[in-house]
């Protein structure tokens, strides 16, 4: 659901932000998502994937670091753009709710474990072996061109 | 407060969905938004002027399962003597695919954009008021439609086309309002809307409306409706551009005269500021409601219309918007008018 009041300027800081991983549920068929359809998913313009499963987007609670990324990168909106964006989907019947709020990279690693199609981001130095990574336009994190680094 | 008005909303619909209170711990599946507006208007018009008590809206969406969900809205508006309560939507969508939902009940009718982006919902949008074409208990446009709506996109296309195509009972014997108790004739109303919201620019959106429904016309006669729409819009802060069009045609069922169409349109941009002034967002639109006497449908209802719009939108935080606009009217058989409108809306969220 969408989160209480935040601050009213986006502050992604590249000093300060690591390149970010999309992991995705074990099962989850999918290797490798162009940049296009990964922001079709989290603007939720695609909500199923290709074996007709709801995809569950799971995004970090504001104030973390790689949420402002995901914001600069993939929405191109400021943090209240982003919860008018999300209302607005909501009062639209575009979608039943909005992403489920975590609050923290270990919150969102068990979550994207067990939630069936389950979908979200964590900071690369996160990333663990019990986590599946998919590639962006072929690119992992730290490869050159990556978009999220 | 802000429980308060999300509780009563919630009451409202709650025997309609039949879920609230019962959600799962781990997952709400109830969830409630709330809009509301209270406005203070100085006008040259014949109306009154002072503080206006807004529309007061309660949205609920219920997950009935994976696949089925209901979305209902409820809109309290003060009048005069009372409160009138509207359902304003009710609606049950069965979700096949992206390419493929199915849902039945009342809608907004999916013709253009303002109709279905921002509707009742005064927060999101920019101006105070929606535009003449599709105003508060619309003539021009039917603003709702009970039926069957078929829907869906190929949203892995760079262009995002997207579908809307419905069959309903179109408007009632009010054209003003939609046929809730069935159609006034054996001819169902069917809409069919196209559209493109290309993923590499967030916001942007064209698309095309056709929708056709038989009418009873002020004289008890019947009539075709014909309605094509355009829509170009950049939904976003800088820029804000909304473009909308559409072209309404009336023809008698019986005999062959072809009347001419009626026209409207408006066109709106809005600049949300940058920096320290980026709480401020003003605005311009444009618009224009063209009926032609030799239209037996809109022209008794004095359609006809010029506007200028120009106002401020301040957002003092996320959650409530403050708008300070003037308008400068020409209604049909009236004369020019200034009016200044002084609004506060707002927008409730919880599960």
């Amino acid at each position: 659901m969408i989160g209480a009041a935040g601050p009213m300027v986006s502050t992604v800081d590249a000093q300060t932000t690591e390149a970010v991983a999309i992991v995705v549920h074990p099962e989850v068929a999918i290797d490798d998502l162009s940049f296009d359809d990964l922001r079709s998913i989290f603007l939720a313009e695609r909500q199923h994937w290709q074996d007709r499963s709801r995809i569950t987007l799971l995004v970090r609670a504001a104030i973390a670091p790689e949420r402002d990324l995901i914001l600069t990168e993939i929405y191109g909106m400021s943090e209240d753009r982003y919860r008018q964006y999300w209302i607005a989907k909501m009062f639209r019947s575009e979608v039943a709710s909005g992403p489920k709020i975590v609050f923290s990279t270990d919150m969102l690693r068990d979550l994207v474990t067990v939630i069936p199609g389950s979908i979200g981001f964590v900071p690369v130095s996160e990333v663990g072996s019990d986590l599946k990574v998919i590639r962006i336009d072929g690119m992992l994190p730290g490869d050159e061109g990556y978009p999220l680094n | 407060m802000r429980g308060f008005w999300l509780g009563l909303f919630v009451a409202i619909l709650s025997p309609a969905v039949g879920l609230a209170g019962q959600a799962p711990d781990d997952d709400p599946r109830v969830r409630a938004l709330g809009f509301g507006d209270f406005n203070y208007l100085v006008t040259e018009r014949d109306r009154q002027e002072g503080f206006r008590m807004g529309q007061m809206v309660g949205h609920v969406i219920a997950d009935i399962d994976e696949r089925f969900t209901f979305f209902g809205e409820v809109s309290l508006t003060a009048r005069d003597d009372k409160y009138s309560i509207e359902v304003e939507r009710a609606n049950v969508r069965f979700d096949f695919a992206d390419e493929f939902k199915i849902s039945v009940g009342r809608f907004h009718t999916p013709i253009g954009y303002w109709n279905t982006a921002f509707h009742h919902g005064s927060w999101l949008q920019t101006s105070v008021a929606r535009p003449e074409m599709i105003k508060f208990g619309s003539r021009f446009i039917p603003t709702h439609f009970v039926g069957l709506i078929a829907e869906g996109g190929l949203p892995t296309t760079p262009l995002g086309l997207g579908y809307s195509v419905g069959i309903g009972n179109g408007r009632a014997a009010n054209i003003a309002r939609a046929g809730d108790a069935g159609d006034v004739n054996d001819r169902r109303a069917w809409v069919a809307r196209v559209r493109s919201r290309p993923i590499s620019i967030v916001g942007l959106e064209f698309g095309a409306t056709f929708y056709s429904d038989r009418l009873l016309a002020p004289d008890l006669s019947e009539a075709n409706e014909r309605i094509y729409a355009l829509h170009a819009v950049l939904d976003r802060d800088a820029p804000e551009i909304l473009a909308e069009y559409a072209h309404v045609t009336h023809d008698p069922v019986t005999g062959s005269a072809n009347f001419p169409g009626s026209d409207a349109y408006y066109v709106q941009f809005g600049y949300r500021l940058q920096g320290r002034l980026r709480s401020l967002k003003p605005y311009v639109r444009v618009e224009q409601v063209v009926v032609p006497s030799g239209d037996d449908v809109f022209a008794p209802l004095t359609l006809n219309y010029d506007g200028v719009v120009v106002g401020i939108r301040y957002d003092p935080g996320v959650f409530l918007a403050l708008r300070l606009e003037y308008r400068y009217e020409q209604f049909e058989g009236l004369e020019k008018t200034n009016s200044l409108y002084a609004q506060a809306s707002f927008v409730l969220s919880g599960s």
